[in-house]
């Protein structure tokens, strides 16, 4: 339990009126790479998202290193040293990638300090660093938005969806940067495509229909054929 | 539709300086082609569009980070003008003229009072009244209807509703300059310079400094920013705080010329709405630019109408201009394409 | 209109039983409205024989000269009728559709200078002035409703809302300027219908406001639970949602906001009628700022709230103008204060109902029900 750095329990998230979230845990074990699965609209980023502060949790908890997330702002969050990347490569697309970087570094030296470390990831965005955000094409936005979490020192990725919609080309770079940063961060991701989550991920967590059913290590979900059939559709 | 045509920035600069060369022409053919009569539309034009810019700029950027449009912002601007006035001349509440004779004094202490009366009453606005109802942004718009009832009524029961006219008199207004051999109060060079500073320094402040960085991606995405740690709130307040500030100002530094008058925040603030919108809601440099096209516009048209004697032609020139603009090119001139 | 495929079904009754039992049904659900129209018929009687002031005006001569309790009363619900029809049509239009307009005073406006033109300067019969000139308002409202509507193409939001304020704001600017209304001062409607003079007599401009008062409570009633109305609704929810089920939407907010703009026209008229004069004030952004808090303030898309608004604001707005309060030995004169109470309203209003008034109460009982 206490080598977990991240633990959601039977948490409940409303978005409006709808009961998005009914009963989902998750642990993280630190170090490691945990991966949610699930079909479309399950309530993977929901879930992210109520980690995040952003959507109000209405019951259960989350606890990150020993204290709870429930009911804190989401800038409080992120100064624990929670980075969040969102689907759909949300970044500030009338910004410079220097100002996108510039932005997430939260107190003096973050951005000298880590910018080496993120250029050796993603050598592309030293030659782009000057060009708008919304002039990148969508593997560079994807490799400026996992770069944006890393500028602070964060101990946690929410990364949601990284590999989307994007040519197996970029997904290969992709996931080999993910394999290095998780070198000293814990990684909670988001992933439909199933080989990429096989590759990358240590544990999964499966969410469907707002509850979560079933986790464990990756290794033995291989053997799962029939939870996968059933939850992923995929053979 | 034709929307790709102009659909990219560079042609909205395209479009700009077509205007631009548009109303500086109608100028000149308004004014018979006298360069001297040209030079007063020409100073007038860009007297009006500055102070338009200091009620638009705060009004821009409140809508692009927070989705509110302020209808209060064209009573701070009243409020300025109404402190400014006051504390310059004898008459009025406060009489300062005993304490300091000199006039020029009086007018920078007049300024910098409007400056901070209007932060302090933006700061209450936003951080009391606006952000409990974070989530229901009809609500906010009506409440700052509200205030700006409440803020009219203010000024009315303090000050009556007579309009004042400005009769003091002080350095840089007494001062004249020269341009097309047709002399010019150098008040109006002033407020020129005072607000083309405006433009630079707050154009500066959202390149260049880690404030300016937070605001542009506010005005993108508040959620995400608050997601890199960031309180989005606080930026709100220091923002909104800092366009009523502005608003204020500007009604100070307008009151030697337009005097202090209860109509006065109405007919800037509906003005000030059709400039944003025209310039592209969100879009800073769309606010300055479209502050100075609508006042050449407005200026060079208070001309044509005395010539034709349709006084209306004048007043309906903002509202036109923007009509004309959003049909042509439908998220304004630096607004994101939908 | 458009094909419309129905979201909820509504199965129309048929037989001559079905319908007499339907009628009953409604009578039976709807008892607290037939009850108000009722009153609201009574009215000018129930208050001259609460007062004893005849309903038709005091005598002198030969003529009625409108004095007295009734008739007063009736110029005050002659004003909140032409008003609950303008927030209700507003309403229709943002409430019910979400397109939202700050340009509602144009249409507005119109019918009261349209009205009031044809019948000076029409030198017709005043009655057949009237025909012409209602004929005329609900043609050029409906027209630029269309018009304006189509802009709704292109324009979407805000940007739309602030389109229709400069259309709007350009009409009072002009209107203001124009000469043959004497500008600012405004045209005077003389020539109106000895039958329909609010100076001679008061009590058949009341049936007439009270009559548009009703069929538009009935027509959007009718209209919002029709199939259009789910359309409406849908789009208001969610416009891309609603085309991707099939719906060409624009169709939908082109009829909607034609609508709200041929009714407002109607407001427009009914207010000429009773003030006998045309003035710039009512094609001001003002009208359109009333109708919109006065629809918030009351409950957005609610059938009750635009009323409830509209003639609650109208009525504090009546008896607080002249009021003077004395506590103790305090005085205060809210007459002159009154615009100020009236921004304290909104504030307090606006944090302390969230959904407006109606829309509040629904909640609290809708609560309250499940809750028991
Ligand atoms: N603003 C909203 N209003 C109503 N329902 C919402 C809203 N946002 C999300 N939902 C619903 O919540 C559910 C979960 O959404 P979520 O985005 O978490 O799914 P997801 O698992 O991330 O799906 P995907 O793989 O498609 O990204 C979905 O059914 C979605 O329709
Ligand atoms: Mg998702």
């Amino acid at each position: 339990m206490s080598d977990n750095i991240l633990e959601v329990r039977d948490i409940h998230t409303f978005i409006g009126q709808f009961h998005i979230l009914e009963g989902v845990s998750v642990s993280v074990p630190s170090g490691a790479i945990t991966v949610l699965l699930g079909r479309n609209g399950a309530g993977k980023t929901t879930t992210l998202r109520s980690i995040m502060g952003l959507n109000q949790v209405t019951q259960g908890d989350i606890s990150y290193m020993n204290g709870s997330l429930v009911g804190k702002n989401a800038h409080k969050i992120a100064q624990l040293g929670i980075g969040y990347v969102p689907e759909h490569r949300a970044i500030f697309k009338e910004l410079s990638v220097r100002e996108n970087l510039q932005i997430a570094a939260r107190k003096k030296g973050d951005l000298e300090n880590n910018l080496d470390f993120v250029f050796e990831l993603f050598p592309d965005l030293k030659r782009l660093i000057e060009l708008p955000g919304g002039n990148l094409s969508g593997g560079q936005q994807q490799m400026l938005a996992i770069a944006r979490a890393l500028v602070p020192d964060n101990g946690l990725l929410l990364i949601d969806e990284p590999s989307e919609g994007l040519a197996p080309i970029i997904i290969q770079q992709l996931i080999a940067a993910i394999r290095t940063l998780a070198a000293n961060k814990t990684v909670l991701l988001v992933e439909q495509n199933f080989r990429v989550a096989s590759l990358l991920a240590d544990y999964f967590v499966i969410i469907d229909d707002g509850h979560s059913v079933a986790s464990g290590s990756m290794a033995d979900l291989h053997k799962e054929h029939e939870l996968v059939q059933r939850y992923l559709g995929v053979a | 539709m034709g929307t790709n045509f102009f659909g990219g920035k560079r042609d909205a600069w395209l479009l700009v300086i077509g205007m631009f060369v548009a109303v500086l022409v109608f100028a000149l053919f308004t004014s018979d082609f006298n360069l001297s009569s040209f030079a007063i539309t020409l100073v007038s034009g860009l007297f009006q569009g500055m102070l338009l810019f200091l009620v638009a700029s705060g009004l821009s950027l409140v809508f692009g980070l927070m989705d509110i449009l302020n209808f209060a912002q064209g009573a701070y601007f009243m409020v300025g003008a109404y402190l400014a006035y006051d504390l310059q001349h004898a008459t009025g509440v406060f009489n300062i003229t005993e304490a300091v004779p000199d006039p020029n004094i009086r007018f920078i202490i007049g300024v910098l009072v409007a400056l901070f009366v209007g932060a302090v009453l933006g700061w209450v606005l936003e951080r009391w009244l606006l952000r409990p109802l974070y989530d229901r942004p009809l609500f906010q718009l009506v409440l700052t209807f509200g205030v700006s009832i409440i803020m009219l009524e203010g000024i009315r029961n303090i000050w009556n509703t007579t309009p004042y006219s400005w009769t003091d008199l002080f350095a840089i207004r007494e001062a004249e300059f020269t341009l097309f051999g047709q002399a010019f109060s150098m008040y109006r060079l002033f407020v020129i310079g005072i607000g083309i500073l405006l433009i630079i320094g707050i154009a500066l402040l959202l390149r260049r400094t880690r404030l300016g960085i937070i605001v542009r991606a506010g005005v993108e995405d508040p959620e995400m920013v608050s997601a890199l740690g960031i309180n989005v709130r606080v930026v709100f307040t220091l923002v909104f705080t800092l366009g009523c500030a502005v608003a204020a100002f500007g009604g100070a530094i307008a009151a030697p010329f337009l005097g202090a008058t209860i109509s006065l925040g109405s007919t800037f603030l509906i003005q000030a709405i059709a400039v944003i919108v025209l310039g592209g809601l969100g879009s800073y440099e769309g606010t300055a630019v479209g502050s100075i096209i609508v006042g050449l516009a407005l200026a060079a048209m208070q001309q044509f109408s005395i010539g034709v004697n349709i006084p209306v032609l004048a007043t309906i020139t903002p509202m036109l201009l923007l009509v004309i603009v959003l049909l042509v090119r439908p998220q304004g001139l630096f607004g994101e394409a939908r | 209109m458009a094909q419309t495929r129905p979201i909820s079904a509504n199965a129309p009754a048929r037989s001559a039983n079905a319908q007499n039992v339907s009628f009953v049904a409604s009578l039976r659900e709807n008892w607290l409205y037939w009850l108000i129209l009722i009153v609201l018929v009574l009215f000018p009687f129930i208050i001259g024989w609460l007062s004893g002031d005849s309903p038709f005006g005091t005598p002198r001569g030969d003529r009625m000269v409108m004095r007295g309790e009734s008739v007063y009363a009736q110029s005050v619900l002659i004003n909140i009728f032409a008003l609950s029809v303008l927030v209700m049509s507003y309403n229709l239009m943002f409430g019910f559709t979400g397109v939202i307009s700050f340009g509602h005073a144009l249409f507005f406006g119109l019918g009261g200078y349209l009205m009031g033109i044809i019948l000076e300067f029409g030198g017709m019969d005043p009655n057949i002035g009237l025909i012409v000139a209602l004929v005329v308002v609900l043609v050029v409202t409906g027209i630029l409703g269309f018009i304006v509507g189509i802009v709704s193409l292109r324009l979407r939001g805000i940007y739309f809302a602030i389109f229709t304020l400069a259309i709007a704001e350009m009409g009072w600017l002009f209107f203001r300027g124009l000469s043959i209304t004497n500008g600012e001062d405004g045209l005077n409607v003389a020539s109106l219908p000895e039958w329909l003079d609010p100076a001679r007599n008061r009590i058949m401009v009341y049936y007439v406001g009270l009559a548009l008062f009703v069929l538009t409570f009935v027509l959007i009633r009718r209209l919002v639970n029709s199939p259009v109305g789910s359309v409406f609704q849908a789009i208001r929810e969610n416009e891309e949602r609603a085309q991707v089920l099939g719906y060409n939407t624009l169709h939908y907010k082109l009829f909607s906001i034609t609508v709200a703009g041929m009714l407002a026209g109607l407001a427009g008229m009914l207010l000429a009628i009773m003030n006998k004069e045309a003035r710039p004030e009512i094609l001001n952004v003002s009208v359109t700022v009333d109708a919109l808090l006065m629809t918030i303030i009351g409950g957005v898309g609610t059938f009750t709230g635009p009323v409830i608004g509209a003639s609650g604001l109208h009525l504090l707005d009546t008896f607080l103008r002249e009021a003077v309060v004395t506590i103790g030995p305090i005085t205060i004169d809210i007459g002159e204060r009154w615009t100020l109470i009236l921004g304290f309203i909104f504030v307090l209003v606006v944090l302390i109902f969230p959904y407006g008034m109606v829309g509040t109460w629904q909640r609290l009982r809708m609560r309250f029900k499940r809750s028991k």
